[in-house]
């Protein structure tokens, strides 16, 4: 376990320099001007985040609109008789709706959370466990399909 | 549909909001017009008209009585006020709030329209010997109405700001991968994953530069690199899309990919880890394995559901659904 710890942390360290420098050498090698290309595709990095502004904004203020609004809370307290029948702490039902609505929403439920119950207690394993196994899904979805103008999502969001 | 989602969200969100104003109103929740007694010991400075600044203690069982309902926590509170006497019976109070204010202190605070003080009424009054000083806040209305609008307005310009943010990554992972690609080095790496792509996205060219893209986003991800993986994911729906016959409309493989990428097996979970850090946890890296299990069997979940659900009647895609 530590080494393969060790591992994985030298890993994520040099992962970005690494890939840069392979990218541009192996391009360089193969005769491409590097300099010049990599300006052609940073060009398509302003049209990109530029088109995404209009869904992002409107997937974040719902986002953020459903959290102050405390429906959060409401919904968990009809959730957690459920929950609590599997065995899954009530306390941790906050990090599990959060996560996939907001990053930095979830962020702070996880810190709390910690705070609370102590980060190596289960409650603790558990939401930082929640909080590092998933994406904010529902920005990926608006940015992802929004960069290319899906409207109809089909599957991706099922929905009755 | 994200459609539904999003209007679900909203009016879930301020009929919620709307409901709990009432519910706060009806049972008077934040105290509008309920007086404290304050201890007049602590008052015995104040004399006159004048500028007045001291400490005002507030007890538990007075804080629990005075905001009976309130969803926040309640405690003690000792502050620092700041007393304005008008006369010698009537004034004003500013409480200065700090992080061990009760929450439900600043959440009235806060409705008042001002952060980090609280602001009232006192009303000193002689009856006999004694001296009775009397402090009213000012009445907060739609708590949490106000928290909405609020947090809809911030939001809106967080968006913003990350969108803005992301043009300077994206125009550099999207430049390094411009060099890859004229390289031949994308082609190449889509050609070495070829054996599991042809499985799980059979209806783009294997040799796609789709496929390099998602290969990218997917491995920074699992890395917990979470700001190449962006660039690298939008560039691959760029490439799917491109292979899309009907502009509008996911492809399988649009939604096969954005399964792998929201549930993605996570070797390093870098955020989680420095947050266990920082709250003093003895073994910070514990949850490396409980996360790499979670996100594989999320995976292996995400992908078949996917699978399965794309030839469903209701989300197959067919010549009749294109045209209608």
């Amino acid at each position: 376990m530590t080494a393969f710890r060790d591992i994985v942390g030298i890993l994520s360290a040099l992962a970005i320099p690494a890939l840069m420098l392979f990218f541009l050498v192996y391009g360089a090698m193969k005769k491409v001007k590097v300099y010049e290309a990599a300006v052609e595709g940073a060009k398509e990095g302003f049209g990109v985040a530029v088109k995404i502004i209009p869904y992002l904004v409107l997937m974040l203020v719902a986002i953020a609109v459903f959290r102050a609004s405390g429906a959060l809370d409401v919904l968990i307290a009809v959730l957690r008789p459920v929950t609590t029948l599997i065995g899954f702490p009530p306390e941790a039902l906050p990090m599990a709706f959060m996560r996939p609505l907001s990053g930095s929403g979830s962020l702070g439920v996880m810190t709390e959370t910690m705070k609370v119950h102590g980060p190596d207690s289960f409650i603790g394993m558990l939401v930082s466990t929640l909080y590092g196994s998933t994406e904010t899904t529902f920005y990926v979805l608006a940015v992802y399909f929004g960069s290319v103008g899906i409207k109809n999502t089909r599957h991706a969001l099922p929905t009755v | 549909m994200l459609n539904k989602i999003w209007l679900a969200l909203v009016v879930t969100g301020i009929l919620t909001a709307a409901g709990r104003d009432i519910y706060e109103a009806a049972t008077n929740a934040y105290g509008n017009g309920v007086a404290w007694r304050l201890e007049p010991d602590e008052l015995s400075a104040v004399a006159g008209p004048g500028r007045y600044q001291m400490n005002l203690s507030f007890s538990e069982a007075q804080v629990r009585e005075h905001f009976p309902h309130a969803a926040e926590p309640r405690g003690a509170a000792i502050l620092p006020a700041t007393i304005t006497m008008h006369d010698a019976a009537r004034g004003s109070v500013v409480l200065q709030l700090d992080d061990k204010a009760p929450a439900v202190f600043t959440t009235v605070g806060v409705a008042q329209g001002a952060k980090g003080t609280l602001s009232g009424q006192l009303a000193v009054t002689q009856s006999g010997a004694d001296r009775i000083c009397m402090l009213t806040f000012e009445p907060v209305h739609f708590v949490y109405l106000k928290r909405v609008t609020n947090a809809a307005f911030e939001a809106a310009g967080t968006a913003v700001q990350i969108a803005i943010g992301l043009i300077g990554i994206m125009a550099l992972w999207l430049g390094v991968m411009k060099v890859a690609e004229e390289a031949g080095l994308i082609a190449l790496l889509a050609r070495a994953v070829r054996p599991i792509t042809v499985r799980l996205f059979p209806d783009i060219p294997h040799d796609h530069p789709a496929v390099g893209a998602m290969l990218m986003n997917i491995s920074a991800n699992m890395l917990g690199l979470g700001n190449a993986a962006t660039p690298f994911g939008l560039k691959a729906m760029e490439e799917l899309n491109k292979v899309n016959p009907r502009a509008g409309t996911a492809s399988n493989a649009m939604v096969t990919f954005l399964a792998m990428n929201t549930s993605c097996i996570t070797l390093i979970p870098a955020t989680a880890i420095a947050v266990r850090v920082a709250a003093g946890s003895a073994n910070p890296a514990a949850i490396i394995g409980t996360t790499f299990l979670a996100s594989l069997t999320a995976t292996i979940v995400g992908v078949t559901t996917a699978k399965l659900l794309q030839r469903l009647r209701w989300y197959r895609l067919d010549d009749a659904e294109a045209q209608s």
